[in-house]
């Protein structure tokens, strides 16, 4: 039972949501923001590829120019050592005999401009001094014959060896680190050409001092081989030797130039590697890609960030510009709807786009229409009840039943008993179709007779006045029509026309068929009418004395039931008569009436 | 209908864009190197001295390596306790993510240290011991192993019939106390050798100095001396030498200042037992950042002494040992 609560409850955001998903605003929020979160996400991952790849090139080509530059001071210092080393010699060389006190003055003066110059010294061959500057004491247990720059000078008399960094244990005083240069060359002691070593320690500091500067980002570092592989210098140099820490010297033997990533120590690492000219030393800059690229993690947070606020701004727009499109139509449609309701009265006040506007115009026209249309209803809806109620009264009209008794009692006292039957037959009838049981429509050959009726009973009680004759063409008969159109017609002309004439009066009533139209002409030979007279009678100026439905409210009922296209017209002439037509829609039954949707 | 198709393809595509905007952040960092930079106070026993210096370098370099913000503390001199103390309880005020320390005192080190775990500060224990249970770990010379290099040595030059005398720094501390057992477990072998006096000099040199001369006049038969650490090497071997007892007196030292380097070429000083502070003050700070990132280590990280002699001290793996510094 909970189970289902549950899923009832899920549902019915559900359904909300369905409905607004259709809703403009919610299609234009969306693809709008899609559309653009979309070019704006492809645009960056462009650009972000493009920056990085930069970046890194740029980065890679840093770390090679700092290399080149450390390179680039260590050759210059070597090659200032290497002539150091040959202006020692060359002294040595010019001087006739070692021991000369001129010789030993020279070479300290040079070796007090140099900072650099731990000491110089002459050795045999056997390893015995011949000359020290400066003149320090000999320390025991030297070993000198072992060392490296002793060995190398005698392997290989003629090039200048330079040594891998090591302490100078030779003179009494502190323990320097020194570079030591040394080779075979000839002096002159007391005449006698010899060769001995010169050996040239330089401190190793300015070295050490420029490696350790390098600076490759914050865990990068720099460090120097010697072409035998020995670690010249190695900021983790004892960690090494203990075998905490492991450089793959493999690759770098392989190269004299250039750069590579290595993966040996499970890390990735970005290896520059240049040689040292004179002495083929190699640099090795030793830089951590993840940590050099800085840029890449910038650009990501800067990525990261840029995209939210943009699709943050996106959403905003999106909703905001589709709040716009569609708040006027949402208010049209409120309007509408309180249209709906049955509110016609107000009109609908949209401003926004063009097309809404449009639209809302539009709409109100309608709406004025329908107002108008609403409001002729009404008005027609009264004429009829008023004319239908006419009508009834004519039905029984109280006037005409006087006169008509009237006329009966006067014939009864002269004893006219034909016509006193004929008059009261005639008034039954008259009766019976003007009643005909409620029934507003009847065929024309009832009117007819209807008027037949009425006629009779008028030339009865007018002594004669007047004939007449009805005709009907054969296909007219069976036409329906509105009933007690005829009869106020015919009155109006017994009344007007025939009752002020001196002579005998002359009613013609013709019904046909005609182009689709059903014609009746009622025509008389009385009076006439002035044209004044005539548009009287259709405003209802004029009201006929007898019956009381008056010919305007004939031609109103035409109109109000067949439309405006049908009623009354009139010709007339003074002295000569007047002839009414009447025109109405050729209806043949009361069922076709029916289909044409009329009640 | 229409709208749940809709609802699907927005899910997709929100996936997508998420997937998008998080693959253009976040680089898994390699596991030991800090992301963020930590505050590791290391406090050792004394402010000066190659010794401390070259482990202050090797700290350095792993704290550039590992991103953390070291800082070195000590007090002026070795017998300092209390002022070691109160480094210790700086460092706790400070908030320091990890201390490193060299307790120059095995027991009285041990409250505070106590102190430092209680706030959650792991402290890795360095060089020499401290008698808390709280540490995290120990790197550090294997002192014991190191002493009895030092007796091997010495007994291999005085021959097994002698007599040696020890000079040791400080009672107490540790690294002192496990030098002189493993000396003295060593000779222990030797029937024939027998350990005539052991001083304590408390590293002050003039103290070393004195205590030689005294142990000289109450045993001028002596053969050998050892002595337990840098400042008594240098006050021993400086003293034999003016005494005139050189080359007679066999001197194994510890540790290699430059003084007992000169001593060792003159052939006053037979052989010095060298320890990898460089490693010791890396390894501490490399331990101390493993047990900040929550990585497991263990209990004991040992660094291996070395004896140097004439014959080795120029090899080059050494020399870089001997002479950490260029000068």
């Amino acid at each position: 039972m909970k189970i289902h609560r549950k899923r009832k409850i899920i549902q019915l955001p559900r359904i909300r949501m369905s409905f607004k998903l259709r809703s403009i605003q919610t299609i234009i929020t969306f693809s709008f923001t899609l559309m653009t979160i979309l070019v704006v996400v492809a645009v960056s991952f462009m650009l972000y590829n493009k920056f990085t790849k930069t970046a890194e090139e740029n980065a890679y080509l840093n770390i090679q120019q700092i290399i080149e530059q450390v390179n680039y001071h260590l050759e210059l210092y070597v090659k200032g050592m290497q002539d150091i080393y040959e202006v020692v010699e060359e002294q040595i060389n010019n001087t006739p005999d070692i021991s000369s006190p001129v010789l030993r003055e020279q070479l300290t003066t040079l070796l007090h401009t140099r900072e650099d110059l731990v000491s110089v010294g002459l050795f045999t061959p056997k390893g015995k001094l011949v000359l020290d500057i400066p003149n320090l004491e000999m320390r025991r247990n030297t070993l000198l014959k072992e060392q490296s720059w002793f060995e190398s000078a005698l392997d290989q008399p003629q090039k200048l060896s330079f040594s891998a960094p090591h302490i100078q244990n030779l003179y009494k005083g502190q323990y320097k680190w020194v570079v030591s240069l040394s080779r075979v060359i000839k002096y002159k002691d007391q005449g006698v050409t010899k060769e001995g070593i010169l050996l040239v320690d330089v401190n190793f500091r300015t070295i050490d001092e420029l490696s350790r500067k390098v600076s490759l980002g914050k865990r990068g570092y720099a460090y120097i081989i010697d072409d035998l592989g020995n670690i010249v210098y190695h900021p983790q140099q004892q960690l090494i030797y203990a075998g905490l820490k492991y450089e793959n010297l493999e690759p770098v033997f392989e190269y004299a130039y250039g750069s590579y990533t290595d993966k040996s120590t499970g890390e990735t690492r970005y290896i520059t590697i240049r040689t040292v000219e004179p002495i083929n030393w190699k640099i090795v800059g030793v830089a951590y890609p993840d940590e050099i690229i800085t840029t890449q993690k910038d650009l990501n947070q800067f990525v990261f960030w840029f995209l939210l606020v943009v699709c943050a701004a996106v959403v905003v727009l999106a909703v905001f510009v589709s709040m716009k499109i569609s708040q006027p139509l949402r208010r049209l449609e409120k309007s509408v709807q309180s249209v709906g309701q049955g509110d016609f009265s107000t009109p609908i006040q949209v401003s926004g786009a063009y097309e809404v506007v449009q639209l809302s115009k539009r709409f109100n026209f309608m709406l004025h229409r329908i107002r108008q249309l609403m409001e002729q209803i009404i008005h027609e809806q009264e004429a009829k009840r008023k004319s239908e109620l006419d009508v009834l009264q004519s039905q029984i009209n109280p006037h005409f039943l006087y006169n008509t008794l009237n006329s009966v009692i006067r014939l009864a006292e002269k004893g006219k008993k034909e016509e006193i039957v004929a008059t009261i037959t005639s008034l039954s009838k008259f009766f019976r179709i003007s009643l005909s049981k409620g029934k507003n429509i009847i065929t024309l050959e009832e009117e007819l007779e209807h008027v037949r009726h009425y006629l009779i009973i008028q030339k009865i009680r007018f002594k004669n006045k007047f004939s007449y004759v009805i005709e009907c063409e054969e296909d007219a008969l069976a036409c329906m029509t509105l009933k007690l159109i005829l009869q106020p017609i015919v009155e109006n002309a017994i009344y007007h026309g025939i009752e002020k004439m001196s002579d005998e009066g002359f009613i013609r009533i013709y019904a046909f068929v005609q182009e689709e139209r059903l014609v009746i002409k009622i025509s008389d030979d009385g009076l006439g009418m002035t044209r004044q007279v005539m548009d009287q009678l259709l405003v209802g100026g004029i009201r006929s004395g007898g019956s009381g439905v008056g010919v305007k409210n004939v031609n109103e009922r035409i109109r109000l039931y067949y439309g405006k296209n049908y009623g009354l017209s009139f010709e007339s002439e003074l002295e000569e008569g007047t002839t009414v037509t009447i025109t109405l829609p050729v209806e043949k039954n009361e069922a076709e009436r029916q289909e044409r949707g009329i009640s | 209908m229409t709208s749940q198709i809709a609802k699907r393809i927005m899910g997709i595509l929100m996936l997508a864009l998420t997937i998008l905007l998080t693959s253009c952040s976040g680089v898994t960092p390699s596991l030991h190197v800090l992301e963020k930079p930590k505050n590791v106070d290391m406090i050792v026993k004394m402010n000066h001295g190659d010794f401390w210096n070259t482990v202050k370098m090797g700290a350095e370099v792993a704290a550039k390596e590992y991103n953390v913000n070291l800082t070195f503390k000590a007090p002026p001199n070795e017998n300092d306790i209390d002022e070691q103390i109160r480094l210790v309880d700086e460092s706790i005020h400070n908030n320091a993510d990890a201390i490193i320390l060299s307790a120059s005192d095995y027991m009285k080190l041990a409250q505070v240290t106590d102190r430092a775990a209680y706030y959650k500060i792991p402290v890795i224990s360095m060089d020499s011991e401290v008698a808390s249970a709280r540490i995290k770990t120990f790197v550090g010379t294997n002192n014991y192993e190191a002493g009895q290099k030092a007796a091997e040595r010495l007994i291999k030059l005085t021959g097994t019939e002698s007599r040696i005398g020890v000079m040791n720094f400080v009672k107490g501390a540790k690294n002192a106390d496990e030098r002189e057992e493993g000396f003295m477990d060593y000779v222990a072998r030797y029937p024939g050798v027998e350990v005539v006096d052991i001083e304590y000099c408390e590293s002050d040199e003039q103290l070393a100095r004195k205590l030689t001369r005294k142990m000289m006049t109450e045993h001028p038969d002596l053969n050998g001396i050892v002595a337990l650490n840098e400042v008594a090497s240098i006050g021993t071997a400086e003293e034999i030498q003016e005494l005139g007892y050189g080359e007679k007196v066999k001197i194994i030292t510890f540790d290699s200042p430059a003084k007992v380097m000169e001593l060792l070429q003159e052939g006053i000083v037979q052989g010095t037992v060298i320890q990898n502070p460089f490693n010791n003050g890396y390894l501490a700070v490399q331990l101390a950042v493993q047990v900040m990132e929550g990585i497991e280590v263990p209990d004991r990280v040992d660094t291996y002494s070395k004896l140097i002699d004439l014959d080795n001290m120029l090899w080059p793996e050494n020399q870089k040992l001997l002479f950490p510094f260029v000068k």
